[in-house]
C-alpha cells in the first residue's frame, strides 16, 4: 500500500505549530512512517513553521504538503509572509564550548542535515520551501 | 507536557513526557531553573519522543545555569529519534548523557 499525501494548511501562529504536529503524528500512525523517520519529519515542519509565526510580519498561513515517493518523502512548506530565505542563515558553531555555545540557527542546522535538497524560492508572492525526506532509516 | 519530580540518591530528577518543542520549552525551562535552584538535575527523557531546536534552547540554558550554580545537570534516556537531534546538533559534547538515573546519580 503506498503512503498516502499529508497536506494541512493552518494560520501562522504558535497554536497552528502544535495543531500540525499533532496532525503529524496522527498521520504517520496511520501511514506507517516509523518513529525514527516521523521524528525527522515533526522536527521539519516545526523548525520552518515555528519560525514563520514567530518572526514572519504579516503572515497569514503556513501550509505543509508531504508527498510521499518510492525512496524519499517530498515536503513543501509555503507561507505568505515577507520574502525570507532561512536557509540563508549561517550555520552555528556546533563545536563551540557550552559557555560560547548559542542555539541561533540550530533549527535550519538541524532541517539541513535530516533532509536533502532543501531549496527555497519566493514564487507568486510566495516563501516556498522544498526538501526531501529519506525513508530510508 | 508533564514533568514529575522524584529523586535519585542526592540528586534531583524531572521526569518529561511528552514533546519538548516550541510549544512546551517555555513551561519546561521555569520547572528545570526552579529545580536548579536548590542543586543538581537529571532530566529523564526517556518518555519524550521528540526534541525541536526550541527544546535544545531549555536543555542549554539548563546546562548553563547549572554551571553557574556549580550545580551539576545531565539527560538520561535518550531515545533514538532525540539522540540524533543531541548529535547534529553538538550537544552530546555539552551536556552528559547517561543510560539511567543510577549512572547519572553516580557520577
Amino acid at each position: 500500500m503506498a503512503t498516502p499525501p499529508f497536506h494541512l494548511r493552518l494560520p501562522a501562529t504558535l497554536e497552528s505549530v502544535s495543531e500540525l504536529l499533532d496532525a503529524l503524528e496522527a498521520y504517520a500512525e496511520v501511514a506507517g512512517i516509523p518513529p525514527s523517520i516521523s521524528a525527522r519529519l515533526a522536527l521539519v515542519a516545526e523548525e520552518v513553521t515555528a519560525n514563520v509565526a514567530m518572526h514572519a510580519k504579516g503572515a497569514t498561513y503556513f501550509e505543509l504538503r508531504v508527498t510521499p515517493g518510492p525512496q524519499a518523502m517530498n515536503l513543501m512548506i509555503e507561507d505568505d509572509g515577507p520574502e525570507y530565505d532561512p536557509l540563508a542563515r549561517p550555520a552555528p558553531d556546533i563545536e563551540a564550548a557550552l559557555d560560547e555555545r548559542d542555539v541561533g540557527g540550530l533549527g535550519v542546522h538541524l532541517v539541513k542535515k535530516l533532509t536533502q535538497d532543501a531549496r527555497y524560492q519566493r514564487e507568486d508572492g510566495l516563501n516556498r520551501l522544498r526538501c526531501s525526506l529519506s525513508i530510508a532509516a | 507536557m508533564e514533568i514529575t519530580e522524584t529523586t535519585e540518591g542526592a540528586k534531583a530528577v524531572a521526569i518529561l513526557d511528552g514533546r519538548l518543542d516550541t510549544a512546551t520549552a517555555a513551561l519546561t525551562e521555569t520547572r528545570l531553573l526552579a529545580m536548579l535552584e536548590k542543586g543538581g538535575v537529571i532530566a529523564d527523557l526517556s518518555e519524550v519522543r521528540y526534541v525541536s531546536s526550541a527544546g535544545l534552547r531549555v536543555l542549554l540554558k539548563a546546562a548553563k545555569q547549572a554551571k553557574a550554580l556549580g550545580a551539576s545537570f545531565a539527560v538520561v534516556g535518550l531515545q533514538p529519534p532525540v539522540r540524533e537531534v543531541f548529535e547534529i546538533s553538538g550537544f552530546d559534547k555539552i551536556i552528559p548523557a547517561f543510560a539511567s538515573r543510577a549512572e547519572a546519580a553516580s557520577a
